[in-house]
């Protein structure tokens, strides 16, 4: 399957696969129109800082045994078998956010606005090519490679 | 290979897609005495009129035509014959098996509470049929008591709100969902209900109820000397694993199915996942021995070693709480408590040592899961030297070069 690896070395924090997966999952925009206010601005990835070891951007690894799908209630969170990603489906997911809590990544969380539904990497897979936050990423410190599990 | 899985739950059927991925010609017969598969933790949302039945499913729609596994809906198993390896159903079937696998479940208990148990209003909030009964009460009830303030009797209360029924939750401890939260992020909670119309009667006992001349339970006397009016009572006081039919069986049991790591009774060949072991607690972990147990029945090897199950997540209102572990420790644990809070959240860490026991986030709970990691392998943070809360997975950062799965650098 394909998944995004982390070359921490590379990230220097520009933080553009934030903005670049806010605007992915914000229809119509783009990275000069993105609407960061919008209160579902919100990334499904995140980029931590340590004094001592530097930036650290964080994906969703689609894990092979995915914690999240284990833990769904609602079938909302399913393997898909093709793409081997955990793909999303907003309207039978019934927000008990069991999935955030068993994410051994701490990488999932709630939507701010409503906590009615979950946000989680999609891997962009309903757009071409590579996920928007590789696309973004100007030190290519990340890239979609294919594993095999 | 034929595998019989009684029950279509959280294990039963996390079981039957795990043999079905991994083996496509492994027969799989499911009984269940359901009509329907459906998910226990969104009973309200039918009930509340949220979803219909289908709605609660956790399964595609196609699930057993498109996987070719058998369904026996409506069906009870009734008796087990180990010898001769077959299942006995209400409807007099006999059915064979090579491998079983027991994922029964529980069943709610009603307190032997004079009254209670004959009254004729009193349900249980376990099955979707449960909910269909008091789906067809509400369109007469108009006051509802629940007896009972935990995640069962919280999510009854919060349905019944839904349909305008004036609804009094009664409960022993004193404040609401005691075994998940604390004094304070509890009173959230009970604010949040006591807004949308609910009563609360707490830290109070349930010792008779009045029952009527066509046998419904209409008034319920408490501890306190107060009384209650009822039009319908949901019970919403524990629940007991349900195996009744291995009476006879030879299988060992201790108020559940006694299993080994790799989810084996003392019969070869007979295997038990979820609640019918008392050891799942919460679907995350029934669904997770329900696919160990499937891997062990197919020969291959796996244990159940990933057991912690003082874990949950609350949703109610859009208040959410993440709650881990130890979170009200006795004074004799002599546990350090750290607060952090402001006008949307209230976190709390309980810490002994160095190692974190316990954790309550409530409001923003997001990117919390990796704490569940390092209270259940009680990791020692004393030398991390950092405020613990700003803690998160990157502390802990390692990835397999070869695949790029995420581990634990600790």
């Amino acid at each position: 399957m394909k998944r995004i690896i982390i070359d921490r070395e590379k990230c220097d924090g520009c933080l553009n696969c934030n903005i670049a997966c806010i605007s992915a999952h914000q229809e119509g925009s783009n990275f000069y129109t993105v609407d960061l206010q919008d209160p579902d601005a919100q990334a499904r990835n995140f980029i931590k800082y340590d004094p001592q070891k530097g930036y650290l951007p964080l994906f969703c690894r689609h894990c092979d045994q995915a914690e999240c799908v284990l833990s769904c209630i609602s079938g909302a969170l399913e393997k898909d078998p093709l793409t081997g990603h955990v793909q999303y489906d907003e309207n039978k997911c019934a927000a008990c956010y069991m999935c955030v809590m068993n994410c051994p990544y701490g990488v999932l969380k709630p939507d701010n606005k409503s906590r009615t539904k979950l946000i989680k990497c999609d891997f962009c897979d309903d757009k071409p090519d590579d996920p928007s936050c590789v696309k973004a990423c100007p030190k290519k410190a990340i890239a979609v490679k294919e594993v095999s599990l | 290979m034929k595998i019989v899985i009684i029950g279509a739950s959280a294990a039963g059927i996390s079981a039957a897609k795990t043999i079905k991925a991994s083996e496509p010609d492994t027969e799989v017969v499911i009984i269940a005495k359901e009509d329907r598969v459906h998910s226990r933790c969104m009973l309200h949302k039918f009930l509340g009129h949220q979803r219909d039945a289908q709605g609660i499913s956790f399964i595609a729609d196609d699930f057993f035509e498109s996987s070719g596994i058998s369904w026996l809906n409506n069906t009870t198993v009734i008796g087990l014959d180990a010898q001769n390896k077959t299942v006995k159903t209400h409807d007099n079937q006999d059915i064979s098996y090579d491998k079983l696998l027991i994922a029964s479940g529980a069943s709610y208990f009603i307190p032997p509470i004079p009254g209670l148990r004959e009254s004729k209003n009193v349900y249980g909030f376990r099955d979707l049929k449960d909910a269909q009964l008091l789906d067809r009460e509400c369109n007469t009830a108009k006051d509802a008591v629940v007896i009972g303030a935990g995640l069962v009797g919280m999510d009854a209360a919060v349905a019944l709100l839904e349909r305008g029924l004036k609804v009094t939750v009664i409960e022993m401890t004193a404040a609401v969902m005691s075994l998940q939260l604390d004094q304070k992020s509890a009173d959230a909670y009970q604010q949040l209900f006591e807004e949308h119309g609910a009563a609360f009667i707490l830290a109070d006992k349930v010792v008779s109820v009045d029952v009527d001349a066509v046998g419904r339970g209409r008034t319920i006397h408490l501890a306190s000397g107060k009384a209650v009016a009822a039009d319908l009572i949901v019970i919403a006081a524990g629940v007991r694993p349900a195996f009744n039919f291995t009476e006879g069986s030879g299988i060992a049991t201790n108020h559940a199915i006694l299993v080994g790591d790799d989810l084996k009774t003392n019969i070869d060949d007979i295997y038990a996942a979820g609640d019918v072991t008392g050891m799942a607690g919460i679907w995350p972990n029934a669904m997770k021995q329900g696919r160990i147990a499937a891997i062990n029945m197919l020969g291959e090897k796996l244990l159940y070693q990933d057991r912690y199950a003082l874990k949950n997540t609350i949703n109610f209102f859009g208040l959410t709480t993440l709650s881990l572990g130890n979170i009200n420790p006795q004074p004799e644990e002599k546990c350090q408590i750290l607060i952090r809070e402001d006008r949307n959240n209230y976190q709390k860490l309980v810490i002994k040592n160095g190692v974190v026991e316990g954790v309550i986030f409530q409001g923003n709970i997001g990117g919390s899961g990796f704490w569940q990691y390092l209270i259940k392998n009680k990791i020692d943070l004393s030398a991390k030297n950092k405020d613990l809360f700003s803690l998160s997975y990157a502390d802990f950062y390692d990835q397999d070069p070869a695949t790029g799965e995420y581990r634990y650098a600790v």
